[in-house]
């Protein structure tokens, strides 16, 4: 009875899985991909001498940026990459970059400050450079999506500043606008 | 080759596998986000491997694996910058947003809870298990195929498997979701 009773719960989640979703890429994605990875490789190609320090820029521009946030609980600052994380937008395109904080414990009643380039805006907040709130992180990874439109082609430093407790830490990204 | 017959010939070579290659960045990161970039940084680097990848019989599964390097690399990262801890139950489900809502005909709000609940679940898997039960029964890869993209032995992905499959069914017969 037991072994038939697992078999059939084995069968019903086999069937969810099944059916599990997952949203097809947006129109356009496809080609926006190719042409970004033929324009950019050329340009590589072209200027080798440029490729070590694009490439660590690239490499980062997976967007899940990866913040080490053990800092309020280690009596040490966390390492410190001597480069800077980037990421590659094109001009007035939506892109979402995923701020990942990872805590030791939890936090609450932290202080987030994004600061963004001129001529990058936070979606939902037009003519903004500077955004504030009170949050909390749990233990363990937190994600934050940010939505950013570049406006103009100049890019610059995005910086995510976290306070707690009389303790901070500022985070830089690249923004390379394209 | 000039810059413009480079590009036609590697759009040729990829653009064949770009569902089947943006579904695995799909399993893989389980973001939109994520999955995109993740596949962009797969065309960056292939780009640049254009001479070896004219070569291949086979560029498709050369493609889902140097995805899975990629992926793999940036969980390395992650972890190499002391940001351990990775909790469980993380997964933001984005992949839901596509489900039929009140007044579709698709909709079947039962089912659709289950498949709530079942994000849940996976969520709640370590990356190799929920990467394996993800490839195996929803993207029906098979055993030595998932090896041959993972380069992990097929008896460790079969292990892999059957205890993502029992974790799932532990989650799931607790909150009621299978009986």
């Amino acid at each position: 009875m037991q072994n038939t009773d697992m078999t059939q719960q084995d069968q019903e989640i086999r069937d969810l899985l099944k059916d599990y979703p997952m949203p097809e890429a947006d129109a356009g994605f496809y080609d926006q991909a190719l042409a970004r990875a033929t324009h950019e490789g050329s340009r590589r190609q072209r200027n080798r001498w440029l490729a070590t320090g694009f490439g660590a820029a690239l490499a980062a521009g997976l967007a899940l940026w990866m913040i080490g946030a053990t800092f309020l609980t280690s009596p040490e600052l966390p390492d410190v990459d001597t480069a800077i994380p980037g990421i590659t937008m094109a001009l007035e395109e939506p892109r979402t970059v995923n701020l990942v904080f990872s805590s030791a414990t939890r936090l609450d009643a932290a202080m987030l400050t994004v600061s963004l380039p001129a001529g990058v805006e936070l979606a939902g907040f037009p003519g903004q450079s500077e955004i504030s709130w009170e949050t909390s992180l749990k233990e363990g990874k937190n994600v934050l999506p940010l939505t950013l439109i570049a406006l103009t082609p100049a890019g610059g430093e995005l910086l995510a500043h976290l306070e707690h407790d009389k303790r901070d830490r500022t985070f830089r990204l690249q923004l390379n606008i394209s | 080759m000039s810059t413009a017959e480079n590009s036609q010939t590697f759009e040729r070579l990829v653009r064949p596998h770009f569902d089947r290659l943006y579904r695995l960045a799909w399993r893989l990161t389980g973001s939109k986000a994520a999955a995109e970039d993740l596949f962009q940084e797969l065309l960056l680097k292939a780009f640049g491997k254009l001479d070896d990848l004219v070569k291949l019989d086979e560029p498709g599964s050369w493609l889902c694996r140097v995805m899975y390097n990629l992926f793999i690399d940036e969980q390395r990262r992650f972890q190499r910058r002391r940001m351990h801890t990775v909790e469980e139950g993380q997964l933001p489900g984005e992949g839901l947003a596509g489900l039929p809502g009140p007044g579709s005909p698709d909709y079947d709000n039962e089912r659709l809870e289950k498949i709530r609940r079942l994000d849940a679940a996976l969520a709640k898997l370590s990356d190799e298990h929920r990467i394996v039960v993800l490839l195996h029964d929803s993207e029906g890869y098979k055993i030595s195929e998932i090896q041959a993209l993972t380069g992990v032995p097929g008896g460790t992905v079969k292990s892999r498997l059957s205890r993502a499959r029992a974790r799932l069914r532990d989650i799931l017969t607790a909150d009621g979701t299978v009986s």
